[in-house]
C-alpha cells in the first residue's frame, strides 16, 4: 500500500541521550527530509507528551503511515501500537526501527551509528510500502475446565474453579475420589504438634465436590485422547461400567452376600474386600461398584446374589462402557504420585520379609478403617486375617485366577450367607466373617502382640545416585516418619522407635514437630542402613553404621518401615503423553518456570498441580492446586483471547488447493468443508514452514510477507553488509541483550526480524546478495521449548537445503543458534562474519 | 546400565586369567565348551599376558605398568581381529576396563606408555586415544552366557531341578564399574538367571548377599583371620538358607570359598555341605560336558563327587 511521502512520518526518540548521544539525530533528519519524509524527534516518545505528539501529528497531517525510531519493539511495541490505534491507524501501519539496542548501544562510533540509523529507518519506510492492514485474531475460550485426578490436588483445584463460577469436570480413574490422602489415617501440619485426622479434612471436601452445582464428577473414568489446543481442547473420556445404577443407597446388603473376596488395593492388597464394594466407607460417589475381574456373574458363573439382595434394583450386569467427547477451555493435571518399588532395594527385605513395610502401608495400618482397624501389628501375626476371611475351604484366589470355577466350590456353604437369612436390618456395611473358624481367628486377631521395636529407614530410593535409585529428595518422608513415630509412641508408649536417616529435613515450621518427637524419646541414627536380616524367630535386624560415632549397630526390630521415594504415578506418565506436555527426567510434569510459571505446563491452557508436578506434602499440594485453579480460571476468563503472534494467511485466489502445506508440523492447516485450505488460529505458530512449501506463494505469514521482507532488505542493505535474519523469539531478545551488555559489533551488521528463518527463501537470499549483502546469517532459537523443539530442526534442514541450492554462493550463508546468556558469542559471530565477509563459507554454530 | 541385548557374540577374545589357568583350568575349557555349543565366535590368544591384577592389588605393580601391559593386551586383541575382550575373571574385567578409560582420558599416561613402546621398537603396540571403548569392548563371560540363556535352556542335557543353589557375584564386576552392569548393581542376578534356566532352585536373596568373598588379595595373607571370618559369614548364611551349590564368576572368589572352606571348617570347628562351581562349569555341565575332561572338577578342594552323583552327572 503505497501512499504519498507527505502521508508518512518518522518519529525519533532521544531516549534521554541513550540514542541521541550516539546517533546524530540532526543528520538523520536531514537525510530523510531530503527524501521528502517528515521527521519529528522528542526526548521521550514513550512518555504521555511523546505519545500525544505522535497522535497530534497523525491527525494534523492526516498521516497514514508511521515509523518510530526508538528502543527495541519488545519494550514499547505494544504501547506505540496502542498509540497509533487511538489515532485511527491500523497496527500494521506502524513500524519500529530499533535505534537503541541494535544501533546506538552497539556502535560506539557516531558516524557509523548515524549511518546505520538512517538505513534502519529507510528499511522500515520501505517495508511500510508493502504493509497490509492486519485484523486482530480473536479466539473464544470454551468456558469449561477439566480437572484430571480426584486426589486432594484435583479436589482442591475443582472446588476452587467451581467456587469461582467455572463449570468444571472432575475425572477420577478409581471408583471414588480421595486419592492417596484417603489412605492415610492421620496427617501432619506445620502449625500444630497434634496429628489431624485425614478423613475429617478430606471427607467434607469430597462431599462438597459431590454437591457442587458447578462440578460434574466422573469416576472410573480416564482421559483417552486430547485434540485441539488452548481454549478449545476436545477431550475423549472413557468411563468403565460399575454395574450399579445411581439408585444405589449404599445399604451394603450386596456386599454382605457377595461370595467373592478380592485383594483390596486400597488396603495395600489385603484380602478384605468383596467383588462388589465401595472403595472405602466415605467414598464419593456413595455407590457400590462391581469388580468385573472377580465377579462370578460377569465371568460366566451364575451367581447374582447381589442383585437378589438389592432392594432398589440397582445392580445392572448389562452396563456398558461409555465414551464421551467434550470441549474444555483449560485442563488441570492432578494425577499424583506412586511409591517407589522398595523391592528394588532387596537388601532391605521388602517383598522378602513380611514384617518390612513402607510408610504408606504403615499409614494405612494406622488408619482406623485400615486392615487392622488402626492397630499396630506385625504382618506375620496378622496374616491369618486374610486366611480367616477367605475361609472355609477353597482359597478365593482360585476364583480370581479362574473365574469359571464351579460356583458350588464357592465359600458360601454356610447357610447364614444365603440372601434370605442375611441380617438385612444390620445398618453396618462392615464385612463380618460368618464361618465359625473365622470367628475364632477373629478373637485371635483382636489381640495380636504389639511390635515392641520399630526401625524406620529414610531415603529408600530417594537421594540415591546408584542405578535404580532417584537423585532427588522426596520431601514428605522425614515428616511422615516423624508423624508415624509420634502416633505410635502416643498410642503404645513402650514401643521403641529408631529412625535411620541421612539428614532430617523438617523444613520451616515443621522443626517444632521434629523437636517434639525427639523429646518423646524416639531415637535417631544418622546412617543409611546396609541390610535388613531376618533371624530364625522371624525378628529382624537392621545393620547400620552410626556415622556420628562411627560404630556398626545391629538394631533389632519387630517391624521395619521404609520411607520409599515419591515417583510420578502411572497415571501422571500416561496423561503427560496424552496431553503432550513436557516432563522432567523422572516423568513428573514439568512446569514452565519454577518461580514465575510454577503451575503452567509447556502447553498453553494446561496446568499441573500436586505430586504430578513433583514430590510434595499435602499442605504444599493444596496451596499449589489453588494456584492452578486461579491460573486456569484466568485463562478461561480472558475470552475472547487476542492472539499476540502473527499467523499464516492463505491467499485463496492463488491457492491451488494442492494440499502440500497440510504437512504443517503443528497440523494447523486443513481443508474446510468447502475445500479451501484454512488455518486454525489456535494451533498456527506463524513459523512459516508452509511458506517454504507453497510453490504459488499463496501462503504467507502476516507481517512477514516476502514483499515486506524484500523491501526492508532493499532499505537497509549497503554493499559489504552482513544481513542477519533473526527469529523474533529468543534470538531477537539475545540480539537486544548484546546492546544491554555494552558489547559492540560492526555497523555493517544489519538485522531483520522474521517470525522464524523458515520464511526466508532462496529468492530472498539472492535478493539480499543483489542488494549488496556479503553474507547472510540465520539466527535461530535453540530447541529449548516445545515450539522451538519442532522448529529448530526444520530451520536447520531448511538452511542446509538452501546452502546446497545456492551452489557457490552457499558459502555466504551461515547459521547460528542464539542462547539468551550467550550475548558475547553472538556478538563475536556478528563481528567475525562482518569482518571476514566472504572468506568463511562454513556454517557457524 | 548395560543392556543385555548389546552384549556381542562375535569377535570375542576369551581373555586368559592367571588364577583360572593356575588353579581351575576347567573354568576356561568349560566356558569354551559352552561357547562352542552356543554359537559364540571367540578366540584364545596365547600371546596375551596376565592383566597384572593380583600383582596390582597386592601393591607389586603400580598403575603405569598395569596400563602399559593392558595397552599391549589391547594391541594383541585388535591385531588378531578379536577386539571384544571377554574375561573369565572379574579382576581382569575391572583392570582392563579401568586401564582403557585411563589410556583414553589421560594423555600423560598414554604418552608415557607409548614412549616406552617406541623406545623398545614396539611401535605396533602404541595405543591411540579411542582405540578401545571401555563400555563396548569389555565383557565378562557371564554376560555372554546370559545373552544366550534361551539357547542354554533349550539345549540343556542335564536338569538341575531340585538343586538349591545361590550365586556369588564378584565385587570387581558389579562394584568397581557399577554404572556399567547388566541389571541392578545392588541386586545382580546374572548367575541366578542362567542357573534358573537350567532348572536350579535359586535362593535369590540371602543374608550378606552383597558381602565380598573376603579374599581382599593381600588381606588373605596379612589379615588372615578377618579375611576368613568374612568368608565364614557368607558360608554360614548359605548354610542357614540350605544352599548346596554356590556358583561363582571369579576365580579369586572361587579360590577363597573352595580352597578355604576346609580350612575354615577346621579352624572354626564348623561344617559345611556347600560345593562350589564356576557358572561356566555349570553351564558346560548342563550342556553335557564331562565333569573331569572339560570342567576339571578334579582340581577342586571341596569334592563334588557326591553332588555330581546325586544330579546324575556321574
Amino acid at each position: 500500500m503505497i501512499v504519498p511521502p507527505e502521508k508518512t512520518a518518522v518519529f525519533i526518540c532521544h531516549c534521554s541521550g541513550n540514542i541521541s548521544e550516539h546517533v546524530d539525530i540532526k543528520a538523520v533528519k536531514a537525510a530523510l527530509k531530503a527524501e521528502g519524509i517528515s521527521v519529528f524527534d522528542y526526548e521521550y516518545l514513550c512518555s504521555s507528551p511523546g505519545q500525544d505528539l505522535i497522535k497530534s501529528k497523525i491527525e494534523e497531517k492526516g498521516l497514514e503511515k508511521v515509523v518510530i525510531g526508538s528502543c527495541t519493539p519488545s519494550k514499547h511495541g505494544l504501547l506505540f501500537k496502542k498509540c497509533v490505534r487511538e489515532a485511527g491507524l491500523n497496527r500494521a501501519m506502524l513500524e519500529i526501527a530499533n535505534l537503541r539496542e541494535q544501533c546506538a548501544w552497539v556502535h560506539p562510533d557516531t558516524a557509523e551509528a548515524t549511518e546505520k540509523a538512517i538505513t534502519l529507518l529507510r528499511g522500515k519506510l520501505k517495508r511500510l510500502d508493502r504493509g497490509e492492514p492486519l485484523q486482530d485474531i480473536k479466539v473464544d475460550i470454551f468456558p469449561r475446565a477439566l480437572v484430571i485426578g480426584g486426589g486432594i490436588a484435583g479436589i482442591t483445584a475443582a472446588l476452587n474453579l467451581a467456587d469461582n463460577g467455572v463449570s468444571t469436570y472432575l475425572v477420577e480413574k478409581d471408583s471414588s475420589i480421595g486419592g492417596q490422602m484417603a489412605k492415610i489415617g492421620k496427617i501432619f501440619s506445620p502449625d500444630k504438634l497434634a496429628e489431624e485426622c485425614a478423613m475429617c479434612s478430606l471427607s467434607p471436601l469430597m462431599n462438597e465436590v459431590a454437591a457442587h452445582p458447578k462440578i460434574t464428577l466422573l469416576t472410573r473414568t480416564e482421559v483417552e485422547a486430547v485434540r485441539g489446543s488452548a481454549g478449545k481442547f476436545k477431550v475423549m473420556l472413557r468411563t468403565r461400567p460399575g454395574y450399579v445404577r445411581d439408585t444405589c443407597t449404599a445399604c451394603g446388603r450386596c456386599n454382605r452376600v457377595c461370595p467373592v473376596l478380592v485383594e483390596n488395593e486400597f488396603n495395600c492388597g489385603h484380602k478384605d474386600k468383596k467383588a462388589i464394594s465401595m472403595r472405602f466407607s466415605q467414598s464419593i460417589p456413595k455407590t457400590y461398584s462391581i469388580d468385573p475381574d472377580h465377579c462370578l456373574q460377569l465371568n460366566g458363573v451364575p451367581c447374582g446374589k447381589c442383585a437378589e439382595a438389592c432392594r432398589t434394583e440397582a445392580i445392572d450386569f448389562g452396563q456398558q462402557e461409555e465414551v464421551l467427547e467434550l470441549n474444555f477451555g483449560a485442563i488441570i493435571a492432578a494425577t499424583g504420585f506412586k511409591e517407589y518399588d522398595a523391592s528394588l532395594k532387596p537388601q532391605y527385605g521388602y517383598g522378602i520379609f513380611e514384617n518390612v513395610l513402607t510408610q504408606m502401608e504403615l499409614a494405612r495400618m494406622l488408619g482406623i478403617n485400615g486392615p487392622t482397624k488402626g492397630k499396630l501389628a506385625r504382618l506375620s501375626d496378622t496374616c491369618n486375617l486374610d486366611a480367616g476371611n477367605s475361609n472355609p475351604g477353597n482359597s478365593t484366589t482360585d476364583f480370581s485366577n479362574a473365574p469359571t470355577t464351579d460356583p458350588s466350590n464357592a465359600p458360601t456353604t454356610d447357610p447364614s450367607n444365603s440372601p434370605t437369612n442375611a441380617p438385612i436390618n444390620a445398618p453396618t456395611n462392615d464385612f463380618t466373617p460368618n464361618s465359625p473358624e473365622s470367628s475364632s481367628l477373629k478373637e485371635k486377631l483382636s489381640d495380636p502382640p504389639v511390635p515392641g521395636r520399630i526401625v524406620m529407614i529414610q531415603c529408600v530410593g530417594s537421594r540415591d545416585e546408584k542405578a535404580g535409585g532417584i537423585p532427588y529428595c522426596s520431601r514428605y518422608c522425614c515428616m511422615a516418619a516423624l508423624k508415624h513415630a509420634s502416633l505410635i509412641r502416643k498410642k503404645y508408649p513402650d514401643t521403641e522407635i529408631t529412625i535411620c536417616y541421612i539428614d532430617m529435613r523438617a523444613f520451616g515450621f515443621y522443626e517444632n514437630y521434629y523437636r517434639a518427637v525427639q523429646e518423646m524419646g524416639v531415637s535417631f541414627v544418622r546412617g543409611r542402613p546396609a541390610e535388613v536380616i531376618r533371624k530364625s524367630d522371624k525378628s529382624l535386624i537392621v545393620r547400620v553404621e552410626d556415622t556420628l560415632n562411627q560404630k556398626i549397630l545391629e538394631l533389632p526390630a519387630d517391624l521395619v518401615v521404609l520411607s520409599a521415594a515419591m515417583l510420578p504415578s502411572t497415571g501422571t506418565r500416561v496423561i503427560a503423553g496424552v496431553l503432550n506436555v513436557s516432563q522432567d527426567e523422572t516423568g513428573f510434569i514439568k512446569e514452565r518456570h519454577s518461580k514465575l510459571k510454577p503451575v503452567d505446563s509447556s502447553v498453553d491452557g494446561i496446568f499441573v498441580c500436586g505430586t504430578a508436578q513433583g514430590p510434595k506434602d499435602i499442605t504444599d499440594t493444596i496451596a499449589q492446586a489453588g494456584l492452578a485453579a486461579a491460573r486456569a480460571r484466568a485463562f478461561i476468563a480472558d475470552s475472547p483471547k487476542v492472539l499476540e503472534h502473527e499467523l499464516a494467511r492463505i491467499n485463496q485466489l492463488t491457492c491451488t488447493r494442492c494440499g502440500d502445506c497440510l504437512s504443517c508440523p503443528f497440523d494447523a492447516l486443513s481443508f474446510s468443508e468447502s475445500g479451501r485450505v484454512v488455518v486454525d488460529p489456535l494451533v498456527c505458530t506463524g513459523c512459516g514452514y508452509c511458506t517454504e512449501i507453497c510453490e504459488k506463494g499463496a501462503v504467507q505469514v502476516a507481517g512477514f510477507t516476502k514483499s515486506q521482507l524484500k523491501s526492508e532488505i532493499e532499505g537497509v542493505l549497503e554493499a559489504g553488509d552482513l544481513l542477519g535474519f533473526v527469529n523474533s523469539g529468543i534470538s531477537s531478545l539475545t540480539c537486544d541483550n548484546i546492546g544491554n551488555s555494552v558489547l559492540s559489533y560492526p555497523s555493517n551488521v544489519k538485522l531483520v526480524k522474521v517470525s522464524t528463518c523458515l520464511v526466508v527463501d532462496k529468492e530472498l537470499i539472492m535478493h539480499a546478495f543483489r542488494h549488496g549483502a556479503a553474507s547472510v546469517l540465520f539466527v535461530e532459537d535453540p530447541p529449548d521449548n516445545p515450539r522451538a523443539e519442532v522448529i529448530f530442526p526444520l530451520a536447520l534442514r531448511h538452511f542446509e537445503k538452501l546452502k546446497e541450492e545456492l551452489g557457490a554462493d552457499g558459502s555466504r550463508l551461515h547459521f547460528k543458534k542464539a542462547y539468551v546468556p550467550n550475548t558475547k558469542g553472538l556478538a563475536g559471530t556478528f563481528t567475525s562474519l562482518a569482518r571476514e565477509g566472504e572468506m568463511n563459507g562454513d556454517m557457524v554454530r | 546400565m548395560k543392556p543385555i541385548e548389546n552384549v556381542p557374540d562375535r569377535k570375542l577374545l576369551l581373555f586368559k586369567s592367571c588364577m583360572v589357568s593356575q588353579e581351575y583350568p576347567g573354568i576356561e575349557s568349560a566356558t569354551g565348551y559352552a561357547f562352542d555349543r552356543l554359537g559364540v565366535d571367540y578366540f584364545v590368544n596365547e600371546e596375551q599376558s596376565c592383566c597384572t591384577g593380583i600383582g596390582h592389588y597386592t601393591d607389586l605393580f603400580e598403575g603405569l605398568t598395569t596400563a602399559a601391559i593392558a595397552a599391549r593386551n589391547f594391541a594383541v586383541a585388535r591385531r588378531c581381529g578379536y577386539p571384544n575382550i571377554t574375561c573369565l575373571c572379574s579382576t581382569c574385567y575391572a583392570v582392563n576396563k579401568e586401564a582403557c578409560e585411563l589410556l583414553n582420558t589421560n594423555a600423560e599416561v598414554r604418552e608415557k606408555v607409548n614412549s616406552i613402546f617406541r623406545e623398545q621398537g614396539m611401535d605396533d603396540l602404541v595405543y591411540e586415544k579411542g582405540d578401545m571403548d571401555p563400555r563396548s569392548n569389555f565383557y565378562h563371560a557371564v554376560e555372554v552366557l546370559l545373552s544366550k540363556v534361551d539357547l542354554i535352556r533349550e539345549n540343556k542335557q542335564l536338569d538341575f531341578s531340585g538343586v538349591k543353589a545361590a550365586a556369588h557375584h564378584a565385587c570387581h564386576y558389579y562394584k568397581v564399574k557399577y554404572q556399567d552392569v547388566v541389571g541392578n548393581p545392588e541386586n545382580p542376578q546374572l548367575i541366578d538367571d542362567i542357573a534358573a534356566a537350567c532348572g536350579a532352585d535359586m535362593v535369590r536373596w540371602y543374608e550378606d548377599r552383597t558381602l565380598t568373598c573376603g579374599m581382599g588379595f593381600s588381606q588373605l595373607h596379612l589379615n588372615r583371620n578377618t579375611s576368613l571370618q568374612v568368608t565364614k559369614a557368607k558360608l554360614d548364611s548359605l548354610k542357614n538358607a540350605g544352599v548346596e551349590l554356590m556358583l561363582h564368576m571369579c576365580p579369586n572368589c572361587h579360590i577363597q570359598y573352595d580352597r578355604y572352606q576346609p580350612v575354615i571348617e577346621k579352624e572354626f570347628g564348623v561344617e559345611y555341605d556347600t560345593v562350589h562351581m564356576n557358572i561356566g562349569q555349570f553351564v558346560a555341565l548342563a550342556l553335557g560336558a564331562d565333569p573331569y575332561e572339560v570342567c576339571g572338577f578334579q582340581t577342586h578342594s571341596v569334592p563334588l563327587e557326591g553332588f555330581l552323583e546325586r544330579i546324575g552327572a556321574l
